[in-house]
């Protein structure tokens, strides 16, 4: 049986194997895979990037107590981004899954259209969720903006929903009786976790803080900006954007301020996005001359 | 020898509700350019499934018509100089025409004489002129979304992978998104995952049919329709009839294959609509029922692109899915009625209803108070009252449960339900859910009074405050459906014969609203009065003729049960002759609109100076008092067989009378009988509006 473990080694194997690096996690906290800079940045302008990832997501408001079989404040994803996507990427995605045991002749997989939109990060994209016998297990899409930015080329991302697909392969009902490791459970790994973290999001955070910390975050990253340091400025905008999402668990945020403070949000991620592309382009877009460009196409 | 010309272009999977939009575009794309090209050509069908688009032409020309055309060129007088001989300029039309001067002819315009010359254009290869034709299809898809891929510099709505094309036997070269057209497309992702050859148009469906891909969407179609069927068969029932999910599911697969899986028996005491949203929302299964339609069995059938090795496997897949989402259900559906309904009207304060015009809390009690007036405007009984007053309350309460938060569907039928839960009258609970019919076109009506007047009472204070706040409808944009609930009201009122004023409800409306509303009442009334009509003159002028219908609106809608009758009675007079007549001579008293105003004031009789005069006006006041008897009792038709009577006095009228006399006295005196004779006719109808001509006759 493969473990949670033997999946991500797995999937890390089969991407490497087709031209991918192998990234690792962001340490600042974010809801996505999508956040973490060598997705949401190097997506921009017109260097080749071919990356894959283990992202550990928090969503403050899917939290339950450890107690919802398929509900986590934190789960995983494995983030696949290729730049510019490559024509054969259905069929080489579908090669993944063979890797992990998913035989298309023996499941029925499906495309299933889902256009997939990030407010706060000024990005949307076309493509599909992919369906294993009507669970959803990947979200496939093709970024066509980012930070409000037209994106060209095109990359490609694909994002496996982790725990999802374990359950699955493991025919487990409960996410916490996943398999992590031979002989440990995803339970023993995560259940306090996820209390305490479900714990602080609906109940011990202190909303006076956190609003305190935004506005500090906010301003932080358009001082930083104004230096020309759009990583840290970057950095920022993330923690602008977690600390939205635990104000908006708490129940501090009405129906009305919600947009407004989507608004600012979208709007760092905006310059930060600005400020990454005029700094690669200030350092003459050095992947361009690297083996990838080369290449042409991965895979 | 003509040929038939394929078209099909291979991509990733597109999303199931382009079809079969794009598909009618497409075949209309390459029709248009054939025409455009004067390619002569035979009948065209499109093709289609998740992957692929396609168009079939038969008997394509090969060869475009040859045309002729006159050219014409320079003026005579300009053409030749004094000697004779040919100027600059007519060298210059020949050479350009191809025809030797000598050989130019001339043509004769208002302007003088011109040379000219016939021009023959051999018509081109088919082969020559396909290529731009098919590439100008292909581009011209007009996508609601569409995107980029790679570095490719096309857009489509998911990237293409493959192009074939057949003209006869031959591939018509063409490229779009760095994919060149060939003459081979590709077989089911799964089960023939490989480039198939198709030599001509004729082989196109059989050999795709081979290849696992069923590419003729009713027949697809069909083959979901059994399969859902054999699927529910095995389960000793049969599926719920849905066509639209029928649709959809054809729409997502190539080859239909049943998947018939189960769910725990115990999750069918959720309500019948939660089971059947939780299957058909998001996971596209059918809902299976008893044989005889009876109740819903603790099945469903999925449908899957691929026949699986093993169905067991997916099964378990199925139902693993279902049966998570099922629980959830479960859990809204127990936690949810933890809180009597009641309880929960404070959470909706906290629910926008439009910035503006305040939560949906303050809609509630807006609306109710509406509804309390109009239920004793209907003389509705105190039970009912009571039962109005309670749905109206409640009628919202449902939005903030747990249960319509994941479904939003499930508006009214969670109320319903929960009512129930809650101890709250049968009546209530059903008008809780009945408020909000009907949903659309051709939805079924409230069943009683309840839900009746709460959801006019609802609708109405949609209207009067959204245009309240100077947000009416424009064109294609109407976000709170205002169209729908003026067309709302209007069915549910005639449905029930409520008899109560149009006018007076829009101002109940306004008063609740208060200061929410920023302008001025009066015009708001207006405003919506006018939106009202023209929802009504064009619902009515579905089966009525238009003039008709803006007659009988020019003469008032403020009861809309007595506009609607006086309008079946007009049209039903209108095969009448001697109506017709009447209201061809009715016309002749617009008269009146164009003279002086003649103030207030009875007709007198000594003022008489013709017959005429007085004939007409006994006739009148023999027939008012008939008419208003009629009218009386609602009987239009009969008010307007007395209205008939008055045709030959009139026609006497206006042969022998001059109503626009010398003498003012006798003037006056005329345009007031004349007025009299309008403001009776007006009860029914504006008919110097109406042009019978055009109205025609039934």
């Amino acid at each position: 049986m493969l473990t949670f473990q033997d999946l991500i080694l797995t999937l890390q194997r089969y991407w490497a194997g087709r031209g991918c690096l192998l990234g690792q996690a962001y340490d600042t906290e974010v809801g996505a895979g999508t956040m973490n800079p060598q997705t949401f940045l190097r997506v921009l302008g017109p260097e080749p990037w071919n990356v894959a990832y283990v992202q550990p997501s928090r969503r403050p408001v899917d939290g339950r107590y450890g107690e919802n079989p398929n509900r986590l404040y934190q789960h995983h994803q494995f983030q696949v981004i290729l730049k510019p996507s490559p024509k054969d990427v259905q069929e080489t995605y579908l090669g993944s899954l063979r890797a992990i045991g998913i035989d298309p002749l023996e499941h029925d997989i499906r495309f299933v259209h889902d256009d997939w939109e990030a407010p706060t990060l000024g990005a949307w994209g076309l493509g599909w969720e992919v369906w294993c016998d009507g669970m959803e297990i990947t979200q496939y899409t093709y970024f066509q903006q980012t930070g409000g930015l037209e994106l060209k080329p095109v990359s490609v991302e694909l994002t496996y929903g982790l725990e999802r697909i374990c359950m699955y392969l493991q025919d487990k009902e409960n996410v916490f009786d996943i398999e992590f490791a031979n002989g440990i459970t995803y339970g023993e790994v995560f259940r306090p976790n996820e209390v305490e973290m479900s714990k602080y999001s609906f109940q011990a955070a202190d909303p006076a803080t956190l609003f305190r910390l935004f506005e500090t975050y906010e301003a932080e990253c358009k001082r930083l900006l104004e230096l020309e340091l759009p990583l840290p400025a970057y950095d920022q905008a993330l923690k602008c954007s977690h600390t939205f999402n635990s104000l908006d668990a708490r129940g501090a945020i009405s129906v009305t301020e919600r947009q407004g403070y989507i608004l600012r949000v979208r709007n760092l991620s905006r310059v930060c996005a600005e400020g990454y592309l005029a700094m690669r382009e200030r350092l003459g877009f050095p992947l361009l001359q690297s083996a990838w460009a080369k290449a042409g196409e991965v895979a | 020898m003509a040929q038939d010309l394929l078209l099909e272009i291979g991509t990733e999977e597109i999303p199931a509700a382009f079809f079969p939009r794009c598909l009618e575009d497409l075949q209309r794309l390459v029709v248009e350019g054939l025409d455009a090209a004067r390619l002569e050509h035979g009948d065209a069908t499109y093709f289609g499934t998740p992957r692929r688009l396609a168009v079939i032409v038969r008997g394509v020309a090969e060869k475009q018509a040859d045309v002729s055309r006159d050219e014409v060129g320079p003026p005579v007088k300009a053409a030749f100089d004094a000697s004779g001989a040919p100027t600059k300029a007519a060298q210059h039309f020949a050479q350009k025409v191809g025809v030797p001067v000598e050989k130019l002819s001339r043509a004769t315009t208002p302007k003088g004489e011109y040379l000219s010359a016939r021009v023959e254009e051999k018509g081109r290869a088919a082969a020559e002129v396909l290529p731009g034709i098919l590439e100008a299809a292909i581009r011209g898809i007009p996508w609601k979304k569409s995107m980029r891929w790679g570095d490719v510099a096309d857009a489509f709505a998911r990237p293409v992978h493959w192009i074939l094309t057949r003209f006869g036997g031959d591939v018509v070269p063409c490229r779009f998104a760095e994919v060149d057209a060939d003459g081979s497309t590709m077989g089911h992702r799964f089960l023939a995952n490989h480039a198939i050859g198709i030599p001509a148009a004729a082989s196109y469906v059989e050999l795709l049919r081979e290849a696992h891909v069923i590419v003729v969407p009713a027949e697809r179609k069909e083959a979901v329709r059994a399969a859902a069927s054999k699927g529910a068969e095995q389960a000793g029932g049969k599926i719920l009839e849905d066509e639209e999910l029928l649709d959809h599911v054809t729409w997502l697969v190539e080859k239909p294959s049943p998947v018939l899986g189960g769910f725990n028996p115990g999750f069918l005491d959720l309500p019948k609509e939660v089971l059947v949203s939780e299957m058909k929302g998001h996971q596209k299964y059918f809902s299976v029922t008893a044989a005889d339609g009876s109740r819903l069995l603790p099945n469903f059938v999925a449908i899957a692109n691929t026949p699986v090795r093993d169905p067991n496997l997916a099964r378990r897949g199925f139902e693993r899915v279902l049966a998570a989402r099922l629980s959830d259900g479960r859990f809204f559906f127990d936690e949810d009625r933890k809180v009597p309904l009641i309880d929960r009207l404070d959470r909706l304060a906290k629910v926008t209803f439009q910035h503006q015009l305040g939560s949906v809390h303050d809609k509630v009690e807006r609306f109710r108070g509406v509804a309390r007036w109009l239920g004793q405007t209907l003389d509705l009984d105190a039970a009912t009252r009571e039962h109005v007053e309670r749905a109206a309350t409640l009628a919202k309460a449902d939005l903030v449960t747990g249960m319509v938060g994941e479904f939003p569907d499930l508006q009214g039928v969670m109320g319903r339900e929960y009512a129930k839960a809650s101890g709250e009258p049968a009546e209530v609970a059903l008008g809780i859910f009945e408020h909000y019919l009907p949903r659309g076109q051709g939805d079924a009506l409230p069943s009683n009074d309840v839900g009746a007047v709460v959801g006019i009472s609802d609708r109405i204070d949609s209207i009067a405050g959204i245009f309240g706040i100077g947000k009416p409808p424009t064109g294609a944009a109407d976000p709170f459906g205002l169209r729908r609930a003026c067309l709302g009201i209007v069915h549910v009122v005639l449905a029930r014969r409520y008899r109560f004023s149009l006018g007076g409800l829009v101002d109940q409306a306004l008063d609740a609203l208060g200061p929410k509303v920023a302008l001025a009442p009066e015009t708001v009334r207006g405003q919506v009065l006018e939106f009202f009509r023209a929802r009504l003159r064009a619902l009515w002028s579905e089966d009525h003729p238009v003039e008709v219908v803006e007659a009988v609106l020019a003469a008032g809608f403020d009861d809309l049960v007595a506009a609607h009758d006086r309008l079946r009675a007009v049209d039903a007079m209108l095969g009448d002759a001697a109506f017709r007549a009447l209201a061809e001579g009715f016309s002749r008293t617009n008269i009146v609109e164009k003279a002086p105003a003649v103030g207030a004031g009875q007709v007198d009789r000594g003022l008489f100076e013709k017959p005429a005069e007085g004939a007409l006006y006994e006739s009148l006041v023999a027939a008012r008092a008939a008419v208003q008897k009629e009218l009386g009792a609602g009987d239009y038709g009969a008010a307007l067989r007395e209205l008939t009577a008055l045709r030959l006095p009139l026609d006497t009228f206006f042969t022998e009378v001059m109503v626009m006399a010398e003498e003012p006295g006798v003037r006056t005196n005329r345009l007031r009988l004349l007025t009299e004779m309008r403001e009776l006719f007006g009860r029914i109808a504006d008919f110097g509006r109406m042009d019978l001509k055009r109205a025609g006759g039934r």
